[in-house]
């Protein structure tokens, strides 16, 4: 229980005051000679007991009169959250709301979705407890947006949902900038949160700092999270994995590939029919799947497009369930782009299996395109449309470097091949060192077969990685990720950690000298391929992206085709859709993170808040009631009850309380039984 | 009348010349020792006839009534009632708790003007006065004589008598009953702060014994009102522990006992044919005397 004007609380020892009267009152008696005695011990005797519990019922009537009244006037707070502990007003209130897809998960009865839930929760409940100035932090605006009142997040232009998962490191982190810069009085920070762990990311690093900074600001902040951990088992979520247009003949067709995914454990196994509808350039077209598992993939399903409709965007919709934020999916196809690649070399033969391997194209791709370029040409180098870089040179410096790191965050791909002569030159903090002289061949150890290029099949086969050999390396240093480790040495292929594109590493040579790569040749080729096909995707006039990602640049002038929720005062680009730019067809979905829903455990949280002032309250999504009531009435109300039940016990009984009138005497007549007793003797 | 003169406190020469007006009888024939004015429970020489009666060897020849011979010719003997005085015992009760009057007048102060009163009223007319003062024991005793010094005797015992020690009526009254010889007027004057039960069998002692019974039951209005606001720390006037005690508390409780005391106090004297009289402290002795006499003018003469 809280209350809002706790200094009255002081008040309390006043509801003592009927006892320390009656200590008083006990004190200031008087004596006196008595002669009937007898009727006080009598008086005494009778019905002790009863008389006692009413005198202390009378003043526990009282005293509890008092304490409601001082209650009253606290105005306390009435809420399920009982260990809240009481404090005065705030002076600021932040919010942080998720507004990821998964906060529009609704109840199982339909309703308010837990965004909306949490929004009318917050706002009423701000109300409330009162604050001199509410800041809500969306993640969208780098500074808090200050809010006139609690009753504006109600707002739904204001809080709308979003597309983008929830970073709360970030947010939390904004929130710490903001009390650090404005040094606010006693802040109350409430998060609004469904507890996905993608969107808390509570094993990222960011938290030790962020425990600490805040534990150094001390007492004044105190975080209370409000969360809506309920899933809902059978909600389905569509997601496009691929999309690709080929040309067969004189038509054409979209090879559409999809999953969906069935949340909760107990669906795992039930057979469920699903409806799907699939809408192509604005046509909406039926397909029923049926699923038994927690996923279903539907690969290449084709559908036939006119020979001239070369681009274009669909979308994939299931029927109505729990979350809708998840039962659509948009996609964007083109012809495919140009496969190039640009080799850097001053070693030809050490890459020419990797130019073959790059010239040769699956035959449903366009066919690869290969230039090479010396060292001394790397001046002149044009990556505008380009895939992959090769470079088997020393590492670039000055202009050139700069272009490969535009390239590489515009999304293109580098891989550095092994130098003929390393240098001590960094690049994306990683450069060679020196290469092995011991002559031996160098067997792999390990590699990773589930992520990136050297991923297993989509079959589940492994590539032929450990039959590589390799008979020198160049040494290699920097924050580096490897790929594929060589047996007692260093990494054979490794890449460096980007947001966007790819960086790898090749420590070694495809010449025959330094490995076996080119007559292994299976390992090389899927190598270069998937590297190829990584470049590839963001090239072209369609982009197929998830919500959010900044790098597809302004989207204020963008035209909505199609899409989910409205954008009222946030950006295109956080909410998924079909957007047109110029000639640019943009397909903006929901990041991957958010159809896994793995929820974080409370004790997992706790941990991320441990050391600072944290409260976590579990609430149910549709609930509408505000988390803390205004509970005067309930103690007004106490207050008269003990007053009544104070009069009615302090009531005298008239009877009782009337003194006794003598009537002079009895007398017995001369004709009495007694007396004609007395007579007759 | 007095013949030392001296003024008394408890006596009020107009009250008594009021009262003087209503003879002071018994309920019931008394033996005296002189010839009086109240019925004898023997024959005697009165002109009031009592009834005829055989006659038998021995009686005296003058007592039989020739008339009654000479129309029956049978021997018949004449009776008469017989007229004596009144033995007049004042038995005082002069515990501790006699002490206490919250009107200005202890109860000791108002059984003095009761027994001094109705003392000299009794001398008056010739009846024998006596005084017993009673508390743990008979503290002092003056056996009924009928002369004028006597009474001076009697009311020097009043007026020096104090209220002190603790109460035992049951056994004085029992002694009383036996020590004092039949039919005599027994005025008991006490608060009679014992349980009414242990009285029951006193009276019956009393009565059986012949003694016209009459029982001043004196108790102050502070005692029947028991209107205290404050918390009050109780002494008992017959020396037991005192008692603390909120008369908020305790008040109606306290009533309840007095009532409940009174209805018995009042069940045992009608069974027993006591002629009792609740005096409250408040009210003027004289109306109390007058109530006491008049009403017993209306048994006068009863046999």
């Amino acid at each position: 229980m809280n209350f809002q004007q706790a200094a009255i609380l002081l008040a309390l020892p006043l509801a003592s005051i009927p006892l320390i009267i009656h200590l008083i009152n006990q004190r200031r008696f008087q004596t006196l000679k008595w002669g009937a005695m007898m009727f006080l011990v009598a008086a005494n005797r009778m019905s002790r007991g009863y008389a006692r519990i009413r005198q202390w019922l009378i003043m526990a009537c009282r005293i509890l009169a008092l304490l409601g009244l001082i209650l009253a006037v606290a105005r306390p707070l009435a809420s399920g959250w009982l260990g809240w502990a009481a404090g005065s007003q705030a002076d600021t209130t932040l919010v942080l709301l998720d507004r990821s897809p998964s906060m529009q998960q609704t109840s199982a009865s339909g309703g308010l979705s837990k965004l909306e839930t949490a929004r009318a929760q917050l706002a009423s409940t701000l109300a409330t407890l009162g604050s001199n100035r509410w800041l809500l932090i969306d993640g969208i605006n780098p500074q808090p947006r200050e809010l006139t009142g609690p009753k504006q997040l109600a707002d739904a232009a204001l809080a709308e949902p979003l597309s983008t998962p929830a970073d709360l490191p970030t947010l939390l982190e904004q929130a710490r900038g903001y009390i650090e810069a404005n040094n606010t009085g006693q802040t109350e920070i409430w998060i609004a949160s469904d507890l996905r762990a993608n969107d808390w990311d509570a094993e990222g690093g960011r938290w030790d700092a962020l425990r600490q900074s805040f534990a150094a600001l001390g007492k004044r902040v105190r975080f209370h999270l409000l969360s809506y951990p309920e899933t809902a088992p059978g909600n389905l979520a569509v997601r496009v994995t691929d999309v690709r247009r080929r040309a067969v003949g004189e038509t054409a067709e979209l090879l559409l590939s999809l999953r969906i995914s069935r949340e909760g454990e107990t669906g795992g196994t039930e057979r469920q029919v699903v409806p799907l509808q699939i809408e192509l350039d604005g046509a909406r077209s039926e397909l029923t799947v049926e699923m038994a598992g927690p996923t279903f993939d539907l690969k290449d399903h084709r559908i036939p497009l006119d020979k001239s409709q070369v681009r274009g965007w669909g979308r994939v919709l299931l029927p109505a369930d729990a979350n809708p934020a998840d039962n659509d999916a948009q996609f964007v196809y083109d012809q495919a782009p140009a496969r190039r690649t640009m080799v850097v070399t001053e070693n030809p033969a050490a890459v020419r299996p990797l130019e073959l391997a790059a010239q040769i194209s699956p035959e449903s791709l366009p066919a690869g395109q290969v230039e090479s370029l010396g060292p001394e040409q790397a001046g002149s180098l044009d990556l505008d449309d380009v895939a992959l870089l090769v470079w088997q040179a020393p590492l670039p410096e000055g202009e050139t470097a700069t272009r490969i790191e535009r390239f590489v965050d515009r999304g293109g791909v580098v891989l550095w091949v092994a130098p003929n002569a390393p240098t001590a030159t960094r690049l994306f903090a990683a450069g060679w060192t020196d290469w092995s002289t011991e002559e031996r061949i160098w067997p792999l150890e390990t590699w990773r077969a589930d992520a990136d290029l050297l991923a297993n099949s989509l079959a589940g086969q492994s590539l032929p990685v450990g039959q590589l050999e390799v008979r020198r390396y160049c040494g290699l240093e920097g924050e580096l990720i490897p790929l594929a480790t060589l047996s007692g040495g260093g990494p054979l292929l490794a890449r460096v950690a980007t947001t966007r594109g790819g960086v790898y590493f090749l420590a070694t040579t495809a010449a025959p000298q330094d490995s076996n790569l080119a007559t292994n040749g299976v390992v090389l080729y899927v190598l270069v391929q998937r590297a190829l096909g990584l470049g590839t995707s963001t090239l072209g006039d369609t982009r197929l992206a998830a919500a959010g990602d900044l790098a597809l640049g302004d989207s204020t002038a963008w035209q909505r085709l199609a899409g989910g929720e409205e954008a009222i005062a946030t950006p295109w680009i956080y909410h998924r859709g079909i957007y047109a730019s110029d000639d640019k067809l943009f397909a903006l979905n929901r990041p991957v993170a958010e159809d896994q829903a793995a929820v974080l455990a409370e004790n997992r949280i706790d941990a991320l808040f441990d050391g600072l002032e944290f409260r976590r309250v579990s609430e149910t999504v549709g609930s509408r009631g505000g988390l803390v009531q205004e509970i005067w009435r309930l103690f007004l109300g106490a207050m008269l009850i003990a007053l009544v039940g104070e009069a009615a016990l302090c009531l005298p009984t008239a009877a009782k309380q009337a003194t006794i009138e003598l009537r002079g005497g009895t007398k017995p007549s001369a004709g009495s039984p007694a007396a004609t007793q007395g007579a007759a003797a | 009348m007095l013949p030392d003169q001296r003024s008394r406190s408890f006596l009020d020469h107009r009250v008594l010349s009021r009262l003087a007006a209503i003879p002071f009888s018994p309920r019931f024939p008394m033996l005296g020792t002189v010839s009086g004015r109240h019925a004898s429970p023997h024959r005697g020489s009165s002109v009031e006839f009592a009834e005829y009666r055989k006659y038998v060897p021995g009686d005296d020849l003058r007592r039989l009534d020739w008339r009654a011979f000479g129309r029956s010719d049978r021997y018949y003997v004449k009776e008469f009632e017989a007229d004596t005085n009144l033995r007049a015992c004042f038995v005082v009760d002069t515990s501790g708790s006699m002490a206490f009057g919250s009107t200005g007048t202890t109860k000791l102060d108002y059984a003095r003007k009761i027994a001094g009163s109705l003392g000299y009223l009794a001398l008056q007319q010739g009846d024998a006065v006596g005084l017993s003062c009673i508390a743990k024991g008979i503290v002092k005793h003056i056996p009924p004589k009928r002369n004028p010094a006597h009474l001076m005797a009697v009311f020097d015992t009043l007026e020096q008598t104090r209220a002190a020690g603790e109460s035992q009526l049951a056994p004085v009254l029992h002694e009383l009953a036996e020590t004092t010889r039949q039919r005599a007027l027994m005025i008991l004057i006490s608060d009679l702060f014992v349980e009414p039960e242990t009285l029951r069998s006193c009276f019956q002692h009393l009565r059986f014994r012949k003694h016209d019974v009459a029982v001043f039951h004196l108790l102050d209005p502070q005692e029947l009102k028991f209107d205290f606001r404050r918390p009050m720390r109780f002494i008992d006037l017959e020396g037991g522990p005192p008692l603390f005690a909120d008369p908020t508390e305790i008040a109606a409780r306290y009533l309840d006992a007095v009532r409940q005391y009174l209805e018995a106090m009042k069940q045992i004297v009608l069974e027993s044919g006591v002629d009792y009289h609740q005096v409250s402290l408040d009210e003027d002795y004289e109306q109390v005397l007058m109530r006491f006499l008049i009403r017993r003018t209306r048994t006068r003469g009863a046999r």
